[in-house]
């Protein structure tokens, strides 16, 4: 999402902080949202927040990028691996960087040339480059891509991108152990056994708009408002009853009120999709809230077997629902288990709340989403368990009634 | 709460040789981990340092009690076995 605002804005934070990725100067989770050491920024405009594992970059509209947080394996680029609580200008060079997604220990930056770099942990081959390094805190550019580069997105240890043509790569063994567990016998395909960028099969008759990337599964969106998924469907959010799909899947549009969808986004093992009517459907994992809706729902009529049982006693759901509360949403972010949206003006969050990452003041999982009040939000971003936003920096009093339009 | 976050294969896991200690990904942004020791007792539970999440380590014993211990596929290795 961009916002070309020049308006004073500020950047709050909450929720798990154990290596300073709140960007506050320290390392205590933070319950409610709070205003971030933003002093390295000057007053840049930003274009993008996101979040990692255990870090965070954001991306300014002059293509700076700022990072903080864990830095162990080189993620944050800054060719150390010192952590660091308050944000740093990465180095990067003469490029201008325009998106981002962050993976669980490794960062990958998109340059206004169309061009990937990556940072960061390359245990799983997921930074993509030929060179056979375990991790670097340099950025390396990935090779093998057919340029320019429109889309890119992160899991816990693989990554895809989308090429202006429409082709969709993927690298990272991530998916790999769980495609063997399921396909064995036969052989693992080359996109999900890679560690250079492998095109995916199966979409050569669509153009590929954007991706999406859950911790073990990957999501697709074409231009033409269809959704494909595959990978791991442990927690039923492929929406199918195999326990593993190793090639892009349709997902059948009647399952979203037949709509076109516009806008996707992956949680750990929960997705979220938004209509060309502006309707908010999730998928997947719903135990901790995740889904924002009562998770008792709907078996698929057009299937006779149930989604896969899980073994935790977790209630799984396997069809897409719409989340109300959602309808006409500007941006949504997804975490771990937990999510942000702006709708009307408010940020909204639900899921998963043990760390504050809700930013409710409390650890209690939010099941429907609920007003985080007193903020302005103009730009959101998630890391696995912490959450930020960017805001209009606030002149009255906190209230919690809708502010007026900042744009 | 005794209800297991997840389930996850051992060679799943990253293992760290210098702290003899197995590692997964916690949605917190922590790391759910369980020692070789732990796994030559037959403990079954990863935790996390920093919440309360725990996932069960699918593994099969008889590999981490039979004196040499053989450890848990790294990708990399299994990408040699593969090549």
């Amino acid at each position: 999402m961009e916002t070309h605002s020049r308006l004073e804005f500020c950047l709050h934070s909450w929720g798990a902080n154990s290596y300073g990725q709140l960007g506050q100067g320290h390392v205590e989770d933070q319950p409610a949202p709070r205003l971030a050491d933003t002093a390295a920024l000057q007053s840049r405009a930003v274009r993008t927040v996101c979040g990692g594992g255990g870090h965070s970059v954001v991306i300014t509209d002059s293509g700076e990028v700022f990072v903080c947080g864990q830095n162990h394996r080189g993620q944050l680029g800054l060719g150390n691996s010192a952590d660091v609580s308050t944000l740093q200008l990465c180095p990067v060079l003469n490029h201008r960087i325009t998106q981002t997604a962050c993976g669980w220990d490794f960062t990958l930056l998109l340059t206004d040339c169309g061009q990937l770099l990556a940072c960061g942990s390359n245990a799983f081959g997921q930074l993509g480059v030929a060179q056979n390094v375990t991790h670097s805190a340099d950025l390396l550019v990935i090779e093998n891509l057919k340029k320019p580069i429109v889309s890119v997105a992160a899991g816990l240890r693989h990554a895809l991108a989308v090429a202006d043509s429409g082709c969709v790569y993927q690298w990272g063994t991530g998916l790999f152990s769980h495609a063997k567990r399921a396909l064995s016998p036969h052989p693992v395909p080359p996109h999900l056994s890679s560690k250079v960028p492998s095109l995916v099969p199966g979409l050569d008759q669509r153009t590929a708009h954007l991706v999406a990337a859950g911790s073990a599964h990957c999501v697709c969106l074409t231009g033409d408002g269809d959704l494909f998924l595959w990978g791991s469907n442990k927690h039923g959010q492929l929406t199918t009853t195999e326990r593993f799909l190793s090639s892009p899947t349709l997902l059948r549009r009647s399952l979203l009120n037949g709509e076109k969808i516009l806008n996707v986004w992956s949680g750990w093992t929960h997705t979220v999709a938004q209509t060309e009517s502006g309707r908010v459907f999730t998928w997947g994992r719903g135990d901790y809230g995740q889904l924002g809706r009562r998770a008792s729902a709907s078996r698929d009529p057009e299937q006779q077997s149930a989604g896969p049982v899980t073994e935790g006693g977790s209630q799984e759901v396997c069809l897409p629902a719409e989340v109300t509360a959602l309808h006409g949403a500007t941006q949504i972010t997804c975490g771990s288990e937990h999510n942000l949206a702006i709708v009307g003006g408010c940020l909204l969050s639900w899921g998963w709340n043990e760390h504050g990452m809700c930013g409710d003041g409390s650890q209690a999982d939010v099941f429907h989403p609920q007003l985080v009040p007193g903020l302005k939000p103009l730009l959101i971003g998630c890391g696995a368990g912490h959450s930020m936003a960017v805001c209009a920096a606030s002149t009255g009093s906190r209230q919690n009634s809708p502010p007026t339009s900042l744009e | 709460m005794s209800v297991f976050h997840d389930e996850v294969e051992i060679e799943d896991f990253e293992y760290d040789e210098d702290a003899e200690t197995f590692y997964f990904p916690c949605p917190c942004g922590d790391r759910f981990a369980i020692t070789k020791e732990d796994l030559e007792n037959g403990e079954e539970v990863a935790t996390c340092p920093s919440c309360s999440l725990i996932v069960r380590v699918i593994y099969d014993q008889e590999l981490f009690t039979s004196g040499e211990v053989v450890e848990a596929p790294s990708e990399s290795r299994l990408e040699l076995l593969q090549s």
